[in-house]
This record gives C-alpha cells, structure tokens and sequence, in this order.
C-alpha cells in the first residue's frame, strides 16, 4: 500500500543517510586484510586468533549491510548512501559508490555468505594466514563491484575480486585446482579485456569526459555505436553469469575450489555476471540492448536447457551443482531480456535466493564428498542412515534448488515466468522445461546419494558436525525466510527495478 | 450424517461467525502440530504422536463446524490476505502485481475440508496402533500433518497462484510418504518417479498460470469465473488454458499417461497409501478440475478432452487392476479407475455427481488400504499368490474388507452405488452412448477386480511357504480395528441421500449453469446390475485362487503396464541419455578443449607452473597485478589510437 502511495512523489526529498557506511563495507575486509599482515601464524592459537579475528571483520560488515538496509527500505528508486569524492580529476573519474534496490539485496547477499565462508573455513590449517588475507580481498572487491558507480571503479573492483579468486583455488583447491584456476583466469582476463574496451570506447566516444555511470546516462550514442557497445559489456558479463558455451571454467573452478570458494564462487562470483547484466545492458543501454535481445534469448535458453541435459549426465556431485546454478543464471538472463519489471525483480530475487541455496549445497555437497571420500554420485548411496541430518539438509537445500513453493527459489521463478512470458511465449515454456529436467535430475540425485541400502563401506560415516549443522540451519533459516516472506525484499528491489526500466537509454 | 449436522447448526449467534475463519483454523492447525512436533518433540515418539493425533482431531472438529455452518447457509465465501504486492507502472501505464493468499469456503471445499481431515485423523488413529518402532514413526506423523496441511490447503485454495503453491506441498508430502522406507531401492525409486511425475504437472500449471495471467491479468477462481466467456481470449486460447490446467491435474490424479506413479504408492505405508489414494494427492487433480471449472466450461474441447481422458484412465485402470500380482498395486489401479470415472464425469458435467463420487470412494478406498496394512503385516508378503484363506483367520477384516469392497464396487445401497448412479443418470441425461458404455463397463470391471482381490485374499487354503506359520496369524484388534469399523460405518452410510432439499450432497454441491439431472430408474437398475454381475462373475473365476486360462494371454502384456512403462522407459534410455551423452562428448572435447588451448597459452605465457609452488604469494600477487595493469595500459592506449582515429 505505502508503495503505490509512494510512486507519484518519486521527488521527494531525498533522505540524509550517513555515506561512510558503504565504503564502510567495501573497505573494512581489506583494511582487516592488511592488518592481518601483522599477525603471527605459527601456532594452533595463532591460528584461532586469525580467524576470530577475520570473522569479526565479517561480522562488523554484516551489520554494517543490515543496518544499510534496514534504513534503505523507504527508498523509491534512486541511490542512496551516495558517496562522490574526487579521485583521478584529470582523467573524469570520481571515487563515486551508492547502492539502488538492484544492488542492495546482492550486498547483503554478499555480507551474509562470507561470514557463512568465514565459519566454513575451520578445515584450512596450512597458510590459513595468506588464505584468509585473500579472502578479505575478494569480499572488498565483490562488494567494491556492486558498490560503485564509476565505470573505472567498476573494472578496478572486477579485477581485484578475479585476483584473490584465482589465487584461492589455484593454492587451496582440490586435485585438479591448477587446471581450474588457470582457465578461470584466462576466461576472467579475455572477458576483463572487452570490458575496458567498451569502458574505453564508451568514454572517449561521449561528449563529457568522465567515467561516471550516472553522468553517462543521459549520453545520445549513434545507435551502431550503442549496439556495439552493449556487445562489448555483454559479453564479459555472459561469461561470468555463466552462459553456454562458455561456462566450463565455472563446472571446473567450483568443483575444485575448496567448499568455502567454491560456495562464493556460486553464491557471488556468477551473480556479479548477472548484476552487470542488469546494471548495465538492461539499465544503461535499454535501446541497444533491445536490438540484441533476440541472440540474447537464445543464449539464454540454450543455456537452461544445455546445463539441465549435462546435469542428467552428470556423475560428479559437485559439478552436478555447477550446472544447477548455471540453468538458475539462464533464467536470470531470460528474465533480463523481457525487460518487463516482474520478471527483472523476479531475477534478482532468484539471484539472492540462488545464492543462499547453491551456498548450502556447496557445503553440504563438500561434507558428503569428504565423507564418502568420493565425488562421484554412483559410488555413494544410503547416506541418509549415517547422516540424518546432513540428509534433511540435503533434502531441503535440493527442493530450494528446485524451486520448491515456501523456499527461496520459488517466487523468484514464478515471476521470471510470468513476467517473461507476455514478451517470450515460446522461450518461457522451454525455459520451464529445462527446470523440469534440472529437478528431475536433483531428484535423481538425491535418490542415488541418500537412499537404498547403505553399503559396507559407509559404515562409519559421521553425520555433520556441530559447525556445519549451524551453518547450514542458518542459510535454511534464511532461505524460507525468504520464501516465505519475499516481500522484504520485494519493495525496494520494486522501486529501482522500475526506475531502471522506464528512463529509456542507449540511444 | 449430514442431516445430523443440518440440525445441529444453529441459527442464532453463530452466523455472526465467519466460517472462513474456522477454515483457516482448520488450515493452519496441521501446520502449527507440524511445526511444534519439528521443534520441540522430535525425539519422543509418544507426544508426536499424541500431538499429531490432536491437532487433527481439532482440525475435524473446525471441519465440522464449516460444513454446519455451510449447511445452513450454502453461499461461497473468500478471505484474502496479500502475499506479494508490488506496482509495475512502465511508462505511464499503471499496473500492479499482485498474489494473493487466502481461504475459500464453499460446499464443495466443505465437503472436501472434512473429508480429508477425518480420513487424516482416523489413518492416525491407526498408525498409532500399527507403527513400530523402527519404522520412523515421528516421521510418519510429521509427514502426515504435511499432507494434511497441503491437502486442506488446496481444498481452500482461492486461486491459482495458492493452488500451485499447495500442489507443490502436496508433491512433497507424497514423495515422504512413498519414500518413507527409503532403504528400500524401489521405495526410492517410485518415490523420485511420483515426484518428477507431479512437477510436470506442476510446472504444466506454472506455464498455465503465466498464460492466464497475461490474458486477464487474475488468477482468482471467482473473479475469473465471469471473465473466461467475456470474448478476452478466442476458443484457442481457452483451449490452450484448459490444455495447460488439465496436465496439472492429471499429474496429480494418475490419468493416462501421467498415471504411472501411482502404483509406486503401493511402496508406501499403509495408512499413508490410505490418505494418498482416499483424500489425499490422488484427489488434487480432481479438485483442480472441479475448481477450474469455469474455465473448462467455456472451453468445450477441453471439456472433451477431460471426458476422453477420464474415460481412458478408467477403462485402463480397472483392467490393470485385473491382472496385479502385488495386493496393493491391484487396490492402486483401482483407484485409477474410480478417478478415471471421476474426471470422465466432469467432462460430461456431471459436477456434483463427481464430487459425490470423491466422497463416497474416500472411505472405502481408505478401509482397502488399512485392511491391505495388516494382511501384509501378519502375512509378510505382498504377493496376492502367496495369500489365501484368512476368512477362517481374520474375520474380523475379512467383513471389512467385504463391505469395503462392496461399497467400492457400486453394489447398492454401499456408497459408491449412488454416486456411481447419479454420473451414469447424467450420462443418459445428455445421451453420450460412449459416456455411457464406459460407465457401466468401468463398474462391471472394477467389480470384477475388488472381488478378485477379496477372492484371492481370504478364499481357498493359505498359500504354504517355507518359515511361515499360519497358525500365528492375529486379526486387527484395538484402535486400529476402531479406526478400520469407522470407515466401514461411514462406507455402508455415506452415498444415503435426502432426495428433497439441501441435504442432497448432488443438489448441495452445484456448479452455475450447469443442470443437475435426477437419477432414474434405468440408471440405479444398470449401475445394480452391473456391478453385481460383475461381482458375480469375478466371484466364479477368481473364488477358487486358480488362474484362470482364458485371461492368462493378455496378462504379461497387461501386468506390465500395456507398454507404458516400457515406453517411458525407452524415452528415457533411448533419447534423454544420448542426448546428455552427446552433449558430455561436445562438453569434454569441444568446449573443453577449446578452453584449455586458451588457459593453457595463459598458462605457459609466464611458465607458472614452475614458480607457482617456489615463489610466495607476494611475488605471484605483485606479478599478476603488474600483469594485470599492463594488459589494462595496452588496451587503453590500443583504444585510444583506434577511437581516436574515428570518433
């Protein structure tokens, strides 16, 4: 009710919020980062105390995020706890950070999962030090990404989160983490590259020199030119969400990561893909990304559907989550090409709710391997005798995943279909019907790992631990949180969603 | 019984009362018992069960109250809360989206409210007596107030949106219930096939509710009702809909081809397999229909595609059922068949009929399954061949058993015979011969089946089997005997009808515009002597446990499932799997590989394979970044010179 009170005063005045607290967020997990430098790493307290220390770090920005958000719900569209400072005047490029209801809930998705990854992270006994310096790294340059509103800080902060990645898996990854980290790089840096080229193009081909995301929004760009331009962001973004065909390095590189990488590589690393998608195709070149939106479509649903026959066909647990994840993305990128506001708010809810539930089966995908002492589904099995719990968390995270009515997934694609069916009546249904597939295949799955006779071998399985039991009841918490009430998140997602839609740009 | 609640209705303060709220109690209560037997009782058997056993009988006690109250007053009623609000103005076009929750009251969902919740409390009652210890009884009571809930809140749906919500509860709960020996490898089997099998269904009414909503911008049953026929949409498009809602509904009520996750319920529990076929999931589709009817309703080919694949179902079930070897898949496939007939009598529209027909099959068909529970229990078999002779040893089921299969068959005055009458009376009303032949051929066959059943389970000698004494064999006794005559009581009385005025369940429940025709003699004489021949005939060739050889040529073929299975099983095996191979050969080789080339140059661009492990993690960090930095130098002086140039 308040909204639709709200909508005709979209000017009011605009609400005086204290601006360090987004920086706040970007900057407390690398100030704790270089602290950390400082500390000693030699015994076992030592090494309690780093990671007390670095989950503290974590703490302090979660509550940051939620008091962000907490004060951000009366916002109608516009970006607040705006900060501009004057950074690299010469060149037209600002220190300029605020967040809208896209980026909002991704933030606070963002806060969240590294204090899960943080508490996750008890088994890293060697170089625990350099593995949590990287991981405070990476948690400023996600949250950098979603934070700035600077296309200059936008690629410095993408490039500072593909660093720490590489240099996560590439150290602390499984058996074959030297192949996965190279090609995650070499994906990362081809992408990186048309990124600062249509950055660059975007710069020098507007009038003002500047590097401002809001400024060049209202830049007239000939429509080839935009067209081009919208490619050039695309692309790097598809690779990241991740699209077919080039989604390989992502089944790799979260199968090799350790489980709490691997849980942000899901969780966060593909949603920057979709967050870039939707800031900047969808927001910034509305006319261009138009223009393209048929190739786009086909992208997207050869994507869903592709990742849901592989997932039939596929025997390693943790590469089955992979292309769970990938067919979730495809429907973001088909909600985004709608461009219609329910299926765009639809999308980024399936993206926070897709981060909370391939985090819990990261985890609980990690703690199965581990016990089984295999990856491959065939040789597990009768699992849910030995780990009662870990079953019924299993069980829950694989119907979040599904999409199931009263968890996270559901309304997240219930307005992804809706929405985008009125624009893509023959796209939407096959999209539908690569869920269908993905589920069965998740059903399968769960048949084949927790169910039938337990085998000899298994028999002295332990069920999860205290700590993991905690981690996964708080992402379950959160995930029917969510699916229960997604209206908390729902109404400023709403107002920016809308905003972005109807200011027509791209020229 | 229903006159008895008529009259205790009263007139006085309690109109003031909102039925609506009563139904919502009745709807929340399961949960609440789900809730505090999850958080608080998980580890004591006793007061879960005590807890479950509580709540629903609460929840009957709520359901009684509503079907008094709509007794009285038979007006539909709705409470709406909102679930999900949120405005889509696009450019000057205001418009908002909207999903609401709430609660619907009408006689149908009264009758189905108090249906469901007695059949609930009741199976309880018998799992109380019958579950052991080691048979995950906690979690047998939690999943059934699962069902419960999801059950009641599709009886109280109030529109699409909810409805979808509920069918997935009721997905689930099916799923635990038939997986509720998950140590068994057919247990987990059928339990994942009822699974995948309902999200098609699902996912069919997903595709049906974004279409709906594109058009008219609803998606509540009553709003919608008045909208289908206003010219919105062409006859294609209605069509389409119908199209779209009837797969739903036929995932959940086991119709041709969606039905082949219904023999799996013969995995579950007995008392759970009860609720599923009785009041439970099987009857969502049903429901679905009967709801949505308006939209069938102004759409005539749907209306006779409903009938056509009702009448299939039927026709398969019972035959299947003739040729089972596993006693409770052969009471599985009758249920087939009974909502075979169910759905074929909505597509005549026959609406009221069918909605008898869901009421008087509950009760029946519930006692089959419990009485199935102990025969299995104390015969530890399933196989129908390897039973016999319990007439002398379990009397007491042996009665049960033969008033459930009486009632079941359509031999009057059971309960079954009136509905079974009122749909054969509509048949004859709009004078549809294949209606009317596949009616009365469903109840001779599906007479013929249960009295296979009853034949081979209790006639003849006790089939003899090593490490097996006959002697120890014990009847029901105790509450599940109590729960078991409560259903047999309700069996010989629920089809009674007061033929004048409120009390005629067909009168009660009544669908616009559409005629409730009045049995006549011809039907209740052909529906009579159809089931009774076929009891009859069934009694001769099946009463003395010998196969009989005029039937045996068709049996392999029809004991399989008439190639379905098999088909779904080539469909699987013979393209799904290629094709996810193929595409892991394209995944492997091509994309792979393709990758690699690329990762591999990077790779061997610095040699770092080598320095990886030697160098820390300073020098690597400061490499990458000056890396990282000149790659960024090049392309922003590269750019430059090109932009430079043209722009």
């Amino acid at each position: 009710m308040t909204l639709l009170q709200a909508i005709p005063t979209t000017t009011a005045t605009p609400v005086q919020f204290p601006t360090l607290l987004l920086s706040g967020m970007v900057w407390i997990p690398a100030i704790a980062a270089i602290a950390l430098l400082f500390f000693p790493a030699r015994t076992d307290q030592h090494r309690d105390r780093i990671r007390s220390f670095v989950l503290a770090a974590m703490f302090v920005v979660l509550g940051l995020g939620v008091v962000m958000w907490y004060g951000f719900r009366d916002q109608t569209g516009t970006f607040a706890y705006e900060e501009s400072r004057g950074w690299l005047p010469g060149i037209g490029s600002s220190y300029h950070l605020g967040v809208d209801g896209v980026s909002m809930p991704l933030l606070l998705l963002s806060a969240f999962l590294f204090v899960f990854a943080g508490l996750a992270s008890s088994r890293i006994r060697e170089q625990s030090k350099e593995y949590f310096v990287l991981l405070l790294v990476l948690e400023t340059g996600v949250n950098g990404v979603f934070a700035s509103l600077d296309y200059l800080l936008f690629f410095l902060f993408w490039q500072l989160q593909a660093v720490p990645m590489f240099l996560l898996i590439a150290r602390f990854g499984g058996p074959r983490r030297l192949h996965a980290a190279w090609k995650f790089l070499a994906v990362d840096l081809a992408g990186s590259a048309l990124l600062l080229l249509a950055i660059l193009i975007l710069y020098f081909k507007s009038p003002t020199r500047t590097f401002d995301i809001v400024t060049l929004h209202d830049v007239t760009l000939p429509a080839t030119t935009a067209t081009m331009l919208t490619w050039l962001f695309f692309i790097p973004f598809a690779i990241k969400l991740p699209v077919f065909p080039f989604h390989n390095w992502f089944i790799d590189a979260q199968a090799q990561a350790p489980a709490p990488v691997g849980l942000i590589l899901v969780g966060l690393t593909v949603k920057l893909g979709g967050y870039g998608i939707i800031r900047v195709d969808v927001g910034e070149f509305q006319l261009g990304f138009h223009r393209i939106v048929g190739a786009v479509i086909v992208i997207a649903l050869l994507t869903v559907l592709w990742s849901a026959v592989a997932a039939l066909a596929e025997g390693d647990l943790r590469r089955l989550i992979g292309y769970v994840v990938m067919s979730h993305m495809g429907l973001v990128l088909l909600a985004a090409a709608s461009a219609a506001p329910v299926a765009v708010n639809g999308a980024v809810l399936l993206m926070v709710a897709d981060g909370l539930t391939a985090a819990l089966l990261v985890q609980l995908a990690a703690a199965i391997v581990e016990r089984a002492n295999t990856g491959s589904i065939a040789a597990m099995g009768g699992m849910a005798g030995r780990m009662s719990r870990g079953a019924a968390l299993w069980l829950i995270a694989a119907l979040a995943a599904i999409g199931f009515p009263g968890l996270a997934g559901f309304i997240g694609q219930l307005l992804i279909v809706i929405g985008a069916y009125p624009s893509h009546r023959i796209a939407t249904p096959l999209a539908v019907l690569g869920i269908v597939v993905v589920a069965g295949a998740m059903i399968w799955a769960v048949q084949r790992i927790l169910f039938g006779p337990l085998p000899e071998r298994h028999a002295r399985v332990r069920d999860l631990g205290t700590l993991e039991l905690a981690n996964g009841v708080g992402l379950v918490a959160l995930i029917v949180l969510l699916g229960v009430l997604p209206a908390i998140l729902m109404d400023s997602i709403n107002f920016s969603v809308i905003t972005l839609l109807t200011r027509l740009s791209g020229g | 019984m229903t006159l008895a609640l008529l009259a205790a209705a009263p007139k006085g303060p309690l109109d003031t009362w909102s039925p609506t709220l009563v139904e919502l109690f009745a709807l929340l209560l399961p949960l609440i018992g789900l809730l505090i037997i999850l958080a608080f009782t998980i580890d004591s058997r006793r007061l879960s069960a005590g807890i479950a056993v509580t709540f629903t009988l609460a929840t009957v006690v709520c359901a009684v109250i509503v079907l008094a109250i709509e007794l009285a007053h038979p007006l539909p009623g709705q409470r709406n809360g909102t679930f999900l609000q949120f405005f889509t103005g696009q450019a000057g076009a205001a418009g908002q989206f909207t999903l609401m929750w709430g609660v619907l009251l009408d006689p149908l969902a009264s009758v189905m409210l108090l249906t469901v919740s007695l059949v609930s409390l009741l199976v309880q009652i018998y799992a109380l007596a019958t579950i052991r210890r080691e048979d995950g009884p906690i979690r047998f009571f939690a999943v059934l107030l699962l069902a419960t809930f999801a059950m009641i809140g599709v009886v109280a749906s109030t529109n699409y949106f909810e409805m979808l919500l509920f069918f997935g509860l009721t997905t689930l709960s099916t799923y635990l219930m038939i997986g509720h020996w998950w140590q068994r490898e057919e247990a987990a089997a059928a339990a994942s096939r009822a699974f995948i099998v309902s999200l098609i269904g699902d996912m069919a009414l997903l595709v049906g509710i974004a279409y709906i909503y594109f058009r008219f911008n609803e998606l509540n049953f009553a709003v919608l009702a008045g909208q289908y026929t206003g010219g919105k949409v062409s006859a294609n498009g209605l069509f389409a809909m119908s199209i779209l809602v009837f797969i739903a509904a036929a995932a959940k009520s086991a119709q041709f081809p969606l039905h082949v996750w219904l023999p799996g319920t013969a995995q579950a529990p007995a008392g759970a397999a009860a609720l599923i076929h009785s009041a439970g999931t099987a009857l969502c589709g049903v429901y679905l229909i009967a709801r949505a009817y308006a939209l069938f309703h102004a759409s005539p080919r749907g209306l006779a595609l409903v009938a056509i694949v009702g009448g299939v179902s039927a026709v398969l079930g019972v035959v299947f059922a003739l040729f089972q070897e596993n006693l409770k898949r052969a009471i599985a496939y009758t249920t087939m068949g009974e909502l075979g007939l169910m759905v074929l009598a909505l597509g005549i529209g026959a609406f009221g009929a069918s909605a008898f027909e869901v009421f008087t099959q509950a009760w029946p068909k519930a006692l089959l399954f419990l009485a199935a529970g102990v025969i299995i229990r104390e015969l530890r078999t399933e196989r129908l061949a390897e039973m016999g002779g319990l007439w002398q040893r379990m009397r007491f089921t042996g009665w049960l058993t033969l008033i459930a299969v009486a009632a079941a068959a359509g031999i009057p005055p059971f309960s079954s015979f009136w509905s079974k009458d009122a749909i054969l009376s509509k048949a004859l009303a709009i004078g549809s011969t294949p209606a009317i032949i596949v009616i009365v051929g469903v109840t001779l066959i599906g007479a013929m089946a249960l009295v296979r059943i009853f034949g081979l389970v209790f006639l003849g000698e006790t089939a003899r089997r090593r490490r097996f004494e006959p002697d120890r064999i014990r009847d029901a006794g105790g509450r599940a005997a109590f729960a078991m005559a409560i259903f047999a009581i309700i069996s010989v009385v629920a089809g009674i009808r007061g033929f004048r005025g409120r009390a005629d369940p067909i009168a009660f429940i009544t669908f616009p515009r559409v005629p409730v025709s009045n049995s006549h003699f011809v039907a209740a004489g052909t529906i009579a002597i159809a089931a009774i021949a076929g009891a009859a005939i069934g009694w001769i060739l099946f009463s003395r446990r010998r196969p009989v050889a005029a039937l045996e040529p068709v049996r392999r073929v029809i004991a399989e499932g008439f190639f379905i299975e098999r088909a779904y099983r080539l469909a699987a095996v013979g393209v799904l799997l290629p094709a996810s191979r193929a595409s892991s050969w394209v995944e492997t080789r091509l994309i792979a590989g393709a990758l690699d080339l690329l990762s591999d140059s990077v790779a061997f661009a610095g040699q770092p394979r080598r320095w990886l492990g030697d160098l820390g993690l300073r020098q690597l960090l400061i490499g990458l970044f000056a890396g990282v930095v000149a790659l960024a130098v090049i392309t922003m002086v590269l750019a430059g010179r090109l932009i430079g140039k043209t722009g």
